[in-house]
């Protein structure tokens, strides 16, 4: 990532690397050498769940037309990834979905691209109309005859539209619940009942190097199981946040002091989120010296997930940080499953009350037992009670505040309130003695829809 | 059902044989082994959202959680519905669903037959740890004129969202919002204007629909309960009957396979209320001095009968004549029939009201398809009326077969209908139009449709779709569709729920009781029973009325019928009951075709009489009683029987039960028919056949038919779900509901005409005109005016199909 | 019968062209019918289900799904702030304090003169350069809470037609998540995306 090219969104830029002639290549390969190439690179999925990229082409039912979509509908709290790959590299993307479609006999692919990603949607957009202008895309590709037509769709605020048939629920426009599975899994009865591939736009990004360097190439990139380099998110209270490419298998020692250059004001390390939000966290006490693969961390009891690490440091209050984390999942779920719709939105209820000093001492009994509700056993991986690991997701804060934190909890109760409130960042703000809102009124996400109560249509 | 392959499953540790590919929560209940639910129903698809049936199966990686509801059994599946985990999970759902319902039961219509109530009871943690403020919306708030909605006690399970979008194909009430502010609700200004919206409140598995006519109006536990089949719908829906104290309260659907798989249209759910009406006939009356005066029954049958016997002596039976019958029993039927040819000496009879099919052809055509049939079928063909507002649990059917059942689905009618959405192929005709359109279909000019004929099993529900055809053209049809597919299964269509029974039972000038024709050997054979029969076939309906007008009949014997209200040209019926020397009515209410008879008896109505019925597929069923007939009305058989002793005539009918078994004996396809046998054996009925050496075989044949009017404008009357029918006048829940007097246009004609939506037309035929209502609608094709029959306030038009229309 | 000009209706058709089915297309409608009024009505959805061939009610059950379908009264400016994790921890909520402050708007309302609208929303993708502020889906990373109170200023004062990424970025943005590269010059002009499918994309910043 160093070095970019600060026009490297445009087709001139990515042609004069080269680009384009992997997907032209493809239209040579058939359906089986393509498959077998990605499947001996070991290119894993990049959203979330990290299931073989190969392996999922070869699972595609074979009824016809098949579908592509690619899922940017990146939203997770601490992943930032795509939209660097969308906003500056979107003609590397679109050179992905050439490849998967024709591996996949694709002949219509879908973009989503969450809402608020206006720009990067943009950049989408044009960069496929330049492939449009080009013949690279539309009807006769490269001068084939192969016909493929890309549509970039925009999401309208909605995380859960990041689980795949939520997409495909989305795409056809509904409401963005996510599909039982079975029996709707994608790649048999996708969308509009077709075989569909869902693919990430990092996986699909990756696909014309991997055609490039040759698979072989591409896993030896790292002498590990998890091949090839990942991306990931970091952020939080680390002095060099950002985007990182890096080979799989170094620590999260390394990666948070030495990538991401330590703590600002040197301050202790408390936790980190080693797989974007919804993933178990982690405490240096335990983990630092772990090496970042995906067994590794799920042997933790955690994921790598979206690639997004999310650094604490010492001063950070654990009850307000769990809150919020689980306050996403409350206000992102989708309602249609009683454990995720009643239960997220009761975690955020208690952990706001003890945030605000109305804690009990058997809060953190009643907020293991609510979690124990939608995942039973509080285990790894999770046994949902749930159609989707959404609502398993919002408990990750709950296992740490009661395997690391529980006297923090209890120091709240005992205290009255949060006993970080006086040493929080407080910036030199004036505050003006009316309508200064508080912490409290930052409402629980029961009470608010797009940031605030959901409104009703004008009657 | 036979042939499906069996597999082996292990519920709990008892092993058992259930169909392969069923879902566990239903293989699990057929054996013995109840898995709490709220947002499974077995007529829809699963959707498994409130989590209840979580259960545990045995997997190669140890024991995994999933929804009963949606996993389909396999061979060696190992099911534990009770262990640790599995309770856990149970009480954890009921915990959340139950954190933010209010405890609000004792008031509440659901309380005391609440699945949320005794699960919770079953299965719940027995406290609530929540201690939070419960979600809040403004209380009990009417999605429509029928139902109200308690956002409060929703549990989201879906079942009304999913009804009405997959079942009845009408989603306007809708999940909205997301996660824990996720509600039901309506469009604004859009009521859920549904004809099914009461099969929401009967599945919902909390108190949050509930229905205007019986919120608070019982307990569950007080109400009498008996099961019957609805007389408001041709497929005879099965129902129960919920009173107290001798007053109705609520029907609910009984699922079956058979008609309704549970389901009622609005009319049938909500219908009763009439039945309860201050204005129901109570006494016998007669007319002295041109008024109407309450006299003791023995007086008012004396009369009816010494005038009766009077013109029979002087003019023969042919001068009299009984129109009705078709909203009663069987039993009923049977009394009319008997009484007319033995008692009046007359074929003069009628079920019909001049606005149905050939008798033979509904009652006795080979190859009648069941309702079954239409779930088998590869095509089905209507051409009819629009069976949403007229056939409800018909549409369903079909519905349900062309959306979940893969049929191919031909719809052809003069305008939109309910189905369109649905069908393959939509064929649109100008009204009048229907033979020229049968002439291109049998010259093969719509080859997509011909090739859908063409297929293995084909069911055709043929009926008018339009006045200006003709009743013929039904039949035209029916034998076009054989001809393309010889073994195409024919339901020819009436509406008046009970036409079938009559005709069975004899009520048409050319039929006798079991489908026999009066030359026949079966006429033969009843003879032997009855006593000699009029040998002449006698007058339908509108001969009837003509005969009246012209003086050749003199007396008329009106049983449930409104001639002036229900025939297409209301003017002969006008006229003839104008000049009628003598109507005696059997009937619940006065109504505008008996308001001047001179004699008027008093009648028990559905749920005041036992017998049976027959409905559109010729299935038998019984229907019950479960409340005394007001006052000192009786029912039409035992009127019937007291005039005919009183003529001198004994036609020997004691009891409806004695009745049935009358029937059983003279009629070949009713024999074996008893009321033990529907009771205990056949609760969803038996189809009888129509074979028998005495019965008609009848076979559809092509009739010869008029050219499609070339006036600009052509008239479209039908008949929709709520008219201004007398039963619906005296059920003010459902009497509001009806369109009122409204004629539609395409936005397309609107400007040569100078109409506009909303504002007022005149509609102007040969036979009438009237100020209605214009509605602008893309679903009536241009050059046809569209107006719904019979409405309240709306002038009768006739069926010629020229129509004028002009904008004062 | 459209109460859409002819140039949206045309847009309608030329994204209903972009799906195999026109459901699909509800929900880039429900942002043209928005661009339309400035909010999402209930003749918005009506219309939009004329399109789309499907009920009122399951355009609403479609549309109250997703945040950003606004069906109330928006302001020309919707001010959305980051309070979501990393935007939390990082100061997120003093900006949006600070936004609330300074424009008198609480989240979740419109100021009476529909300049302003103020939320707090989760997570958007910028947590490299959080806390993060986005104004009418135009993104500004590493505010502080002094810069969101000029941006508040700013905007009522300058009033400009179209609010654009790069140049909030320079005015009152810090640390970014990613070098941006090329700046560029189209951004927003209503609160709803803009994207060029939807006909949204103002092609000039205001001076």
């Amino acid at each position: 990532m160093v070095d970019h090219p600060s026009d490297s969104h445009t087709i001139a830029r990515y042609e004069s690397t080269r680009g384009y002639t992997q997907g032209k290549r493809a239209l040579g390969l058939t359906r089986d050498e393509l498959i077998e190439e990605i499947k001996m690179s070991g290119l894993l999925g990049r959203g979330g769940a990290a299931f073989p990229a190969g392996l999922k082409w070869s699972l595609l039912a074979p009824a016809r037309p098949s579908y592509l979509v690619v899922n940017a509908d990146e939203s997770e709290p601490g992943t930032f990834k795509d939209r660097q790959l969308l906003e500056r590299d979107p003609h590397q993307m679109i050179e992905g979905i050439i490849i998967t479609s024709i591996a996949n006999e694709v002949h219509h692919a879908f973009v989503y691209i969450r809402g608020e990603y206006s720009k990067p949607a943009r950049r989408v957009q044009a960069a496929v109309d330049e492939a449009y202008a080009k013949g690279y895309l539309g009807k006769g590709i490269f001068g084939s005859d192969y016909v493929l037509e890309v549509t970039v769709h925009l999401g309208g605020g909605a995380y859960i539209c990041g689980e795949e048939t939520a997409m495909i629920n989305s795409l056809e426009g509904k409401r963005g619940e996510p599909r039982l599975k079975p029996p709707y899994f994608p790649a048999a009865k996708g969308l509009y009942m077709m075989p569909t591939i869902v693919s990430n736009v990092e996986t699909v990004s990756n696909l014309p190097h991997i055609l490039a360097m040759g698979a072989g190439e591409f896993s030896g990139l790292t002498g590990n199981a998890d091949t090839g380099t990942f991306m990931t998110s970091l952020s939080g209270h680390v002095n060099r946040p950002g985007n990182y490419e890096l080979a799989h298998g170094i620590t999260w020692r390394e990666l948070i002091y030495d990538v991401g250059g330590g703590i600002p004001d040197g301050k202790g390390l408390k936790a980190w989120i080693p797989g974007g939000a919804s993933a178990p966290w982690f405490v240096p006490e335990e983990h630092l010296d772990l090496e970042i693969t995906k067994d590794a961390t799920a042997a933790a009891g955690s994921m790598l997930g979206s690639g997004a690490v999310i650094v604490m440091d010492e001063d950070t209050c654990m009850v307000k940080a769990a809150e919020r984390v689980i306050r996403f999942f409350a206000h992102e779920s989708c309602g249609q499953c009683t454990p995720c719709r009643e239960g997220t939105t009761w975690l955020e209820m208690i952990l706001r009350r003890i945030e605000e000093g109305q804690g009990r001492a058997v809060d953190l009994d009643l907020l293991v037992d609510v979690s124990d509700g939608i995942s039973i056993g509080l285990v790894w991986p999770p046994k949902m009670t749930t159609i989707c690991p959404l609502g398993p997701s919002a408990v990750s804060p709950i296992i740490a505040l009661r395997d690391y934190f529980r006297d923090e909890v209890d120091s709240h109760v005992s205290n009255g309130g949060c006993p970080y409130k006086t040493q929080t960042r407080e910036t030199s703000e004036k505050t003006s003695e009316v309508d200064r809102p508080s912490d409290k009124d930052l409402m629980p996400s029961s009470e608010r829809g797009s940031g605030g109560r959901p409104p009703e249509v004008a009657e | 059902m036979s042939e499906a392959k069996l597999v082996t499953v292990t519920i709990n540790g008892v092993e058992s044989q259930v169909p392969a590919g069923e879902l566990l929560i239903k293989a699990a209940q057929d054996e013995g082994t109840y898995i709490p639910r709220f947002c499974w129903h077995q007529r829809m698809s699963p959707v498994g959202m409130c989590r209840m049936c979580l259960v545990e199966i045995e997997t190669p990686r140890g024991p995994m959680m999933v929804t009963a509801c949606t996993s389909p059994v396999s061979d060696g599946m190992v099911v534990d519905t009770e262990s640790e985990e599995v309770k856990k999970a149970q009480e954890a759902i009921l915990e959340f669903l139950l954190a933010n319902h209010p405890l609000d039961c004792p008031v509440c219509d659901k309380g005391g037959e609440c699945p949320l109530q005794d699960q919770a009871l079953a299965y719940g943690p027995g406290e609530s740890r929540f201690v939070e403020i419960k979600r809040s919306f403004e209380k009990p708030i009417p999605i429509s004129e029928l139902v109200l909605l308690d956002r409060e006690r929703c549990i989201l399970c879906a079942l009304c969202t999913r009804f009405s979008e997959e079942i009845s194909g009408d989603p306007l009430i809708e999940f909205q919002h997301r996660g824990n502010t996720t509600e039901v609700n309506t469009f604004p200004d859009l009521p859920f204007s549904s004809y099914f919206s009461g099969n929401t409140v009967q599945i919902c598995p909390v108190g949050a629909l509930t229905a205007k006519p019986y919120r608070f109006r019982a307990r569950p536990w007080d109400l009498q309960k008996v099961e019957s089949s609805s007389l408001q719908d041709t497929a005879h829906p099965r129902i129960e009957i919920h009173a107290s104290q001798n007053e109705i309260l609520r029907y609910t659907g009984v699922d079956n396979d058979a008609t309704n798989h549970g389901w009622l249209s609005d009319k049938a759910r909500f219908g009763y209320e009439y039945l309860r009406s201050d204005q129901r006939l109570t006494s016998p009356l007669v007319r002295r001095g041109g008024e109407l005066v309450e006299v003791s029954w023995t007086e008012a049958i004396d009369t009816a009968a010494n005038r009766l016997d009077l013109i029979k002596s002087e003019d023969g039976g042919e001068a009299l004549a009984v129109i009705g019958g078709a909203q009663g029993t069987n039993e009923d039927a049977y009394a009319i029939s008997k009484f007319a040819r033995v008692a009046l000496g007359s074929n003069n009879v009628d079920a019909r009201l001049d606005d149905a099919l050939a008798s033979h052809f509904l009652s006795a055509s080979v190859d009648r398809a069941t309702i079954a049939d239409i779930d088998d079928a590869d095509t089905i063909v209507v051409w009819a009326p629009d069976l949403k507002e007229e056939h409800p649990t018909l549409y369903l059917r079909v519905r349900r077969a062309a959306q979940e059942l893969g049929a191919t689905l031909v719809v052809i009618h003069p305008r939109a209908t309910g189905l369109d959405d649905r069908a393959s192929h939509k064929l649109t005709y100008r009204p009048g139009g229907g033979y020229e359109l049968l002439d291109e279909l049998a010259n093969g000019d719509h080859p997509e449709v011909s090739q859908a004929f063409a297929a293995e099993k084909v069911v055709a529900l043929v009926g008018i779709a339009s006045h200006a055809d003709g009743p013929q053209l039904a039949e035209s049809v029916a034998a076009l569709v054989r001809r393309k597919a010889v073994h195409a299964k024919l339901m020819p269509l009436n509406s008046r729920a009970n036409t079938y029974g009559a005709l069975d039972m004899g009520l048409a000038p050319d039929l006798l009781p079991g489908r026999v024709g009066l030359d026949t050997i079966g006429c033969a054979n009843l003879a032997a029973s009855w006593g000699d029969i009029p040998a002449v076939i006698g007058r339908d309906t509108r001969q009837i009325l003509q005969g009246l007008d012209s003086g050749e009949v003199r007396g008329l014997v009106l049983v449930g019928a409104d001639p002036i209200n229900d025939l297409p040209e209301p003017s002969i019926a006008v006229d003839a009951l104008d000049a009628a020397e003598y109507v005696i009515a059997i009937d619940l209410f006065l109504n505008d075709s008996n308001r001047n008879a001179d004699v008027i008896l008093p009648a028990s109505g559905f749920s005041e009489k036992e017998g049976t019925v027959t409905n559109v597929e010729g299935r038998v069923q019984k229907v019950n009683q479960i409340r005394p007939a007001p006052g000192q009305a009786r029912t039409d058989w035992a009127i019937l029987d007291d005039i005919a002793t009183r003529m001198g005539v004994s036609l020997g009918l004691a009891s409806a039960e004695g009745i049935t078994k009358e029937i059983a004996t003279v009629s070949p396809a009713y024999e074996d028919l008893t009321w033990d046998s529907l009771e205990w054996d056949h609760r969803d009925g038996i189809v009888v056949p129509i074979h028998g050496a005495q019965a008609i075989n009848h076979i559809p044949v092509a009739l010869q038919g008029s050219k499609a009017p070339t006036a600009k404008l052509t008239l479209h009357v039908a008949r929709v779900m709520y008219d201004n029918g007398v039963r619906l006048q005296h059920s003010p829940s459902l009497h509001k509901l009806g369109p009122g007097a409204v004629a539609h246009l395409n936005p397309g004609d609107a400007p040569s005409i100078g109409a506009r939506d909303g504002h007022t037309i005149k509609v102007v035929t040969t036979r009438g005109e009237g100020e209605f209502t214009c509605v602008l609608d893309e679903g009536t094709p241009t050059g046809v005016v569209y107006v719904p029959f019979n409405q309240q306030g709306a002038s009768s038009l006739g069926s010629d199909p020229v129509v004028r229309v002009t904008t004062s | 019968m459209s109460r859409w000009s002819e140039g949206t209706q045309e847009r309608a058709r030329q994204i209903i062209a972009r799906y195999p089915e026109k459901r699909s297309a509800v929900m880039p409608l429900l942002y043209l019918a928005m661009s339309e009024e400035g909010y999402l009505t209930g003749d918005g959805m009506e219309e939009v289900g004329r399109w789309c061939e499907i009920t009122p009610a399951q355009v609403l059950s479609v549309a109250s799904f997703y945040t950003m379908y606004k069906r109330e009264r928006t302001g020309q400016y919707l001010v959305s702030c980051c309070t979501s994790i990393t935007c939390m921890l990082l100061g997120g909520d003093d900006v949006l304090h600070a936004v609330e402050d300074e424009s008198g708007v609480p989240h979740g309302e419109t100021d009476d003169d529909g300049l302003l609208s103020v939320e707090h929303v989760e997570c958007i993708g910028a947590c490299g350069g959080a806390p993060a502020v986005q104004i009418n889906y135009e993104l500004i990373e590493g505010v502080s809470p002094e810069k969101a109170r000029q941006l508040v200023r700013w905007l009522k004062k300058a009033r400009p037609d179209v609010v654009n990424s790069d140049e909030m970025q320079a005015l009152f943005g810090g640390r970014t998540s990613f070098d941006w590269g090329i700046s560029e010059k189209s951004g927003a002009i209503g609160p709803y995306p803009a994207f060029q499918p939807l006909g949204t994309v103002g092609s000039e910043a205001a001076d």
